[in-house]
């Protein structure tokens, strides 16, 4: 997937720019899908597929603790990403930009 | 202050606009301290939202020059990151609303420069009462 295309996915709606910001806020954090939603503000039903869409994309993982499946941010995944869209963005030229 | 009854199409509370005709060296400073939170503010929201290294990219082609000229930034935006500009904008002005105790409505339709426009007046209003 190109730097291009991971960015249209990061940025592809305003709960995964919120999820964004709340996994790199906060990059420590595991939650159930419902605890991650009340944390942005929003109703589970509201962010489960934006949710999916970034567990696709790896930047969040999913797993089983007891009878719960939380998601959590990959790290290493979201480095090698955002290393990407960075280079992407190297390339763009910023309309007005010297 | 003179609060307006709207049916604001923003996602902020409806602060009114306040009177223009006012000390112009308080509002220059007003300004000048608003320009400072909303700077700070965009950086905060790109690098939370992309991390560092994209902010820093973005800072040296110029994205943060002149950011508190709102139809600048928004023309910047759009041409860096299209449909994804409006998220961008959404996070700085949740974050801006928070600093400055406006309320956010997630809900409503986004008018960046209007709700610039409101967190500059609440700016300059609490300037006023300091």
């Amino acid at each position: 997937m190109s730097g291009s295309e991971v960015l249209s996915t990061l940025l592809g709606s305003e709960i995964r720019g919120d999820l964004l910001v709340l996994f790199h806020k906060n990059p420590g954090l595991i939650d159930t899908a419902d605890g991650v939603a009340r944390r942005i503000g929003r109703a589970t039903v509201t962010v489960i597929s934006d949710l999916r869409e970034l567990l696709q994309l790896g930047i969040l993982k999913q797993k089983r603790i007891g009878n719960s499946d939380v998601v959590f941010l990959d790290r290493a995944k979201d480095r090698d990403l955002l290393e990407s869209v960075a280079n992407h963005l190297k390339t763009v030229r910023i309309s007005g930009e010297k | 202050m003179r609060i307006r009854d709207s049916s604001s199409t923003n996602p902020h509370g409806d602060f009114g606009s306040v009177p223009r005709s006012t000390d112009p060296d308080r509002r220059f400073a007003a300004e000048k301290a608003f320009s400072s939170v909303l700077v700070s503010t965009v950086r905060e929201a790109v690098g939370n939202a992309l991390g560092h290294n994209v902010l820093e990219i973005l800072t040296a082609k110029g994205l943060l020059d002149d950011a508190s000229n709102s139809k600048e930034f928004d023309r910047k935006l759009q041409s860096i990151f299209g449909n994804g500009a409006a998220v961008l904008e959404r996070i700085v002005v949740k974050d801006l609303n928070r600093k400055l105790g406006i309320p956010y409505n997630s809900e409503a339709r986004l008018d960046y420069e209007k709700s610039l426009e409101t967190a500059k007046e609440v700016c300059f209003v609490e300037s006023k009462l300091k």
